[in-house]
């Protein structure tokens, strides 16, 4: 077990080193520069330029490549050059934002989606499957900000019944945090929903198609018994892995959602950054959010070796 | 007898609401405004974006500020008096300013405000021409300029990127490095990226005694509001429903269509913002056939302005061709017989004679849905006459970019918002140089020359004239109308009057 | 990691053609979502001849007319008619979603391929792409579609980018299990060159998965398509995609919701429709596959 967790960090760090390298090299790229944002449409390229030397953004590459490495190995970000404070304060500030509705989408999906997968798995080939399954299809193929707008008009604009975007944080008040949370939450767990519930039909099928539930089955035990006391269990480990690929996946739709629904987040912060060059924020986000990523992958990997040895010898 | 009673309580009714009227003024209340960006920075000095104006010039003041018609007028300054040979201006300032800190102002303040922004302004072109300033006594400063400028004075008022005075602590900081400490009406409290900026009512602020009301940037600022919240809402249909659901108390802009259901709705009051800016369309001449001025004429006569101006901008536009607002002094109508002629006939001839050979253009636009209009609504016009058009959409930064540069463009199209407000300089310094159109022309560098030194404003309004007629003549650029911001508001919101930015100064809550 | 993990790579050998084919058209996830997309596909084929209107001409007296006789799907504030822009505009969606798999396809097979057969460049390879599918799919492409611009051909670009390492995994798996099972094994001892090898045998054999997996590509480029035209880097104006249509309306939501509803729901009409195809082509192609 050992080994194959120094193998895995090994592994992570080599990435997250590459990961480092992509996303300073990108803005390279990216024509453009933040100077610009400040100024309107009359200002001529000789007022960029010298606002770019005032902002400190005329520093030669290998420097900006020695300050970069020199930043992240102290777990500094740098200074954001348009939002007044650091990367990592602007990132934190924002983090549960992201976190609460991912989390709150992430549960969301999972206690229906693994309700659904359960009930279709006992209702195996009847009608009730079927529709759960069409239900979990369909559920896969609509685009989530589309889903989003359409909530805004239904639940904000027709209704009334809850805002149309913004977010409330917890401290503030806990029954406007969830006002503000419902819709994009729902949006985002839609496709999620379907993805799991198929997921947990699938290793429901199996288990039960297995001896011992075979077994079971002729003591007499009722399908239900037999499902949470045999079959639930036994099902954990891939209900386990889609989780942790869920959590991973959700994080990335946050950011087209944070945007629908104007919602101080880090992907909006990412996308803003890309928007305006916001360099130091673009890298540094970048960064932070292939960490999160590669922190989750690691930890789905982990439990799977716990649970299943033959993963260690790989 | 209930008929009695309802007659005599509405009359009671009545009579409290003119009451109401006549008293009116209430303190107290928050108000959320929804703007469309989030500013780029709260230091005034360093942007010239409209986003930041909305915020800055609530915290901020100027020597001198832009009256309702945009006419320079002492704000902190007293006044000036400007030697015989137009280069020394002396500004008495103002005693009993304090700034937000509680400090007052003084002429080392202003010293050195101005150097700063000489060196990190957005626009520091516009004390380009000051040689020196001091502080010539405690509360007077004095300004040298190297050569004549009849536009000083609207260059040192200009809201463009505010020529703010700071306390000279803070002047002594970096671009975008300092603490939001100004002399306005309202103070910094705090700023939340992609959320909001808050202010709050400065109740230190020392009014201008010279002045008697609400008057542009100027005049009397009397502050009723608590707080003000600028909430940064890009997406409209998200705006638009916080508004419906009374998240907000005032909308910078909403489109026409969502402006005429809004319209049914008693509680909302509709103010007209126009015009607002002028909707420009740019040639690239370094490139052919831009470099043609039988095909710009060409493409100047096809154009339906009005159909541009109709989409982009749905019940909000005035038709004209001045490159001013009306009520500007120096607005006029040369060109007029040029404009939105939408003459496809006497077009495909004029691009007969031209240089086109039915290669593809690129039209560059930022993703503003307006500018795409524009762009979209010109390539289905033109391929009309055969001009073969692709858009090309990127972010502001990377269009502002390229639209500097002689290649990787042929039009552009975007709003000239803050130009014609500043008045006949501003209008024409893009074209100096050839900064906009890629070219040097001759005619407008000597026209601007000329402009800037003439202190007769009549020939200065000549001298304009000439330079309108001649954009129009050679199709140096197009404008296709005057647009308008659509700003909706609850009716709770009380003395409220559009202008460049969404004034809170002299509105209540009613 | 975990695509292995939940892979069972004892993958069976090729069947003939013939029989995959009559399994397939037996199993009715794949005849709905096959007529599913066929209808796309026809609707985008023949969007000249069908489409009651000019998708481009602008109309200012039908601006924002709500769905009647004429206008099936509504207009737009351009007065442009939403139904022949939906039909166009699946053409678009289709070509952009096409091309992506193409390249996926292409560079993804190319690259596990490579990682897979070559060992002492598995670990550089899976390691880089590793750090490509760190980042969320959607931030990615929206990173690339910034540095190089919007454009049809951008976007598929930032999409391949996007897809192709989950891919090259997949092709990777399939083809370590692969080369280590008999009958490569022979082809060895009979003397075939080991590019020979990859090409004839394992990469054959490596179809099954390649083609469930490039089936969802499909989808989910159609989807991020839309997205990215949400955030401003999709396909420019005025030439309709179900995405740029949708970003179109986003600021007539309230007025004329037509606009974005309806390529909305041709979105997720052609969406099911592949994901359909895809899950009967894992249950024929690739039935140790579970999502």
């Amino acid at each position: 077990m050992l080994g194959f967790l120094t193998r895995r960090l090994a592994g992570a760090f080599l990435v997250l080193l590459l990961v480092s390298v992509l996303s300073f090299g990108i803005i390279w790229l990216v024509p453009g520069d933040p100077a610009a944002v400040f100024l309107d449409a009359g200002a001529t390229p000789d007022q960029v330029e010298r606002l770019r030397r005032e902002l400190g953004l005329d520093k030669p590459l290998a420097m900006q490549v020695v300050e970069w490495y020199s930043r992240i190995l102290k777990g500094d970000l740098g200074r954001s050059i348009l939002l007044s404070r650091g990367v990592t304060e602007a990132i934190i500030e924002r983090l549960p934002v992201t976190l609460s509705l991912a989390g709150i989408s992430l549960v969301l999906s999972v206690v229906a989606g693994v309700a659904a997968g359960m009930v279709a798995a006992t209702k195996h080939g009847q009608p009730v499957d079927q529709a759960v399954m069409a239900g979990a299809l369909f559920g896969l193929s609509i685009p989530e900000f589309w889903l989003g707008l359409v909530l805004i008009v239904v639940f904000a604009v027709q209704l009334g019944v809850l805002p149309t975007g913004g977010f409330v944080p917890p401290t503030e008040s806990i029954t406007g945090w969830i006002r503000s949370i419902t819709l994009p939450a729902i949006a985002l767990a839609v496709v999620h929903m379907g993805f799991i519930a198929r997921m947990t039909r699938a290793a429901l099928l199996e288990v039960l198609s297995q001896d011992f539930i075979r077994t079971a089955d002729s003591k007499g035990l009722t399908r239900l018994h037999i499902l949470l006391r045999h079959g639930l269990p036994n099902a954990l480990i891939p209900i386990l892995t889609v989780t942790g690929i869920v959590a991973g996946s959700l994080l990335g739709g946050t950011v087209i959602i944070e945007q629908v629904f104007s919602i101080p987040g880090v992907g909006r912060l990412i996308i803003g950054a890309i928007l305006s060059r916001d360099f130091p924020v673009i890298q540094g986000g970048l960064l932070f959010v292939a960490l999160v990523y590669l922190t989750i992958n690691l930890l789905v990997d982990i439990c799977y070796a716990i649970v299943d040895p033959r993963v260690r010898l790989e | 007898m209930t008929r009695r009673i309802t007659w005599s309580a509405l009359a009671f009714a009545a009579a409290a609401l003119a009451a109401g009227s006549a008293m009116a003024q209430k303190k107290g209340g928050d108000v959320v405004i929804a703007i469309t960006q989030a500013p780029p920075a709260v230091d005034a000095h360093v942007t010239s974006a409209q986003a930041a104006r909305n915020i800055t010039l609530h915290i901020f003041e100027t020597l001198y500020a832009r009256d309702e018609k945009a006419q320079p007028q002492p704000e902190l300054a007293e006044g000036v008096n400007i030697s015989a040979d137009g280069l020394t201006y002396v500004f008495p300032l103002r005693k009993g300013v304090k700034f937000h800190n509680g400090k007052e102002m003084t002429s080392a303040d202003v010293v050195a405000s101005l150097e700063r922004y000489r060196k990190v302004g957005a626009s520091a072109t516009l004390l380009g021409q000051i040689d020196t300033v001091s502080a010539s006594g405690p509360y007077e400063v004095t300004i040298k300029l190297k050569t004549v400028q009849s536009t000083f004075l609207d260059n040192l008022s200009s809201p463009r990127a505010p020529i703010a005075i700071y306390p000279a602590e803070e002047a002594a900081k970096a671009a975008n490095q300092i603490n939001y400490i100004g002399t306005g009406p309202y103070r910094f409290v705090e700023y939340k990226p992609d959320s909001h900026v808050k202010l709050v009512r400065y109740d230190g602020y020392s009014q201008n005694p010279k002045a008697t009301g609400r008057d542009g940037f100027a005049g009397k600022k009397e502050v009723y509001l608590d707080t003000v919240t600028f909430r940064f809402m890009p997406e409209a249909g998200a705006r638009n429903a916080a508004f419906e659901a009374g998240e907000v108390h005032l909308v910078e802009t909403v489109d026409g269509p969502t402006a005429k259901r809004f319209a049914n709705n008693s509680k909302i009051a509709i103010h007209k913002a126009l015009p607002f800016a002028l909707q420009v369309i740019k040639f690239n001449h370094a490139q052919a056939p831009g470099n043609d001025v039988n095909f710009r004429l060409a493409v100047q006569t096809a154009i339906d302005m009005e159909e541009i101006m109709a989409i982009a901008f749905a019940d909000i536009y005035q038709m004209d061709p001045s490159w001013l607002y009306p009520g500007s002094h120096a607005h006029n109508d040369a060109g007029k017989a040029r404009y939105n002629t939408a003459d496809l006939k006497a077009a495909k001839a004029l691009l007969d004679k031209s240089s086109y050979k039915k290669e593809k253009l690129i039209f560059m636009v930022d993703s503003g849905r307006q500018n795409v209009d524009t762009a979209t609504v010109i390539q289905q016009r033109l391929k009309e006459i055969g001009i073969d058009i692709e858009l090309k959409v990127a972010d502001w930064p990377t269009v502002s970019k390229i639209g500097f540069t002689k290649e990787g463009w042929n039009f552009w199209a975007h709003g000239f918002g803050i130009e014609p407000y500043e008045g006949p300089a501003s209008v024409m310094s893009p074209w100096v140089n050839g900064t906009s159109q890629q070219a040097k022309d001759e005619k407008i560098d000597r026209l601007f020359d000329q402009l800037n030194r003439e202190m007769d404003v009549n020939k200065r309004k000549a001298l304009f004239t000439e330079f309108q007629q001649h954009m129009w003549d050679n199709a140096i650029a197009m404008k296709a109308g005057n647009y308008g911001l659509f700003q909706v508001a609850t009716t709770r919101l009380k003395n409220f009057t559009p202008y460049r930015i969404p004034r809170m100064w002299g509105v209540w809550l009613e | 990691m975990t695509a292995e993990a939940v892979l069972d790579l004892s993958h069976p050998p090729s069947k003939p053609f013939r029989e995959t084919l009559a399994r397939l058209l037996g199993h009715r996830s794949f005849v709905i979502g096959g007529f599913l997309v066929l209808i796309v596909l026809i609707i985008a084929l023949t969007a000249d001849l069908i489409a009651p209107f000019d998708p481009l001409r602008n109309a200012a007296r039908v601006r924002l007319r709500a769905p009647d006789s004429v206008y099936w799907f509504g207009t737009d504030h351009f007065g442009r008619d939403i139904l022949s822009r939906v039909i166009h505009g699946a053409r678009i969606s289709l070509i952009i979603g096409g091309a992506t798999v193409l390249m996926t396809g292409l560079f993804g097979t190319l690259i596990g391929a490579v990682a897979g057969f070559f060992r002492p460049l598995d670990n550089p390879i899976m390691r880089l792409m590793d750090a490509l599918m760190a980042f969320p799919a959607i931030l990615l492409a929206l990173t690339v579609a910034a540095v190089l611009g919007a454009s049809v051909v951008n976007v598929i670009i930032a999409l391949s980018i996007a897809t192709a390492p989950h891919t090259a995994r997949i092709v990777r798996a399939s083809v370590l299990v692969i080369r280590e099972l008999e009958f490569v094994e022979a082809a060895r001892a009979l003397g075939a060159s080991e590019a020979r090898i990859l090409l004839r045998h394992v990469l054959v054999n490596a179809l099954g998965p390649l083609i469930v997996r490039l089936t969802y590509v499909f989808a989910i480029a159609i989807l991020a398509e839309a997205a990215l035209s949400f955030i401003g880097v999709g396909p420019p104006p005025p030439a309709p995609s179900f995405g740029n249509i949708i970003a179109n309306g986003r600021d007539f939501m309230v007025v004329a919701p037509w606009i974005t509803i309806f390529p909305g729901l041709a979105i997720i009409v052609t969406v099911l429709g592949l994901n359909l195809l895809g899950d009967a082509l894992r249950d024929v192609l690739d039935p140790r596959m579970k999502v």
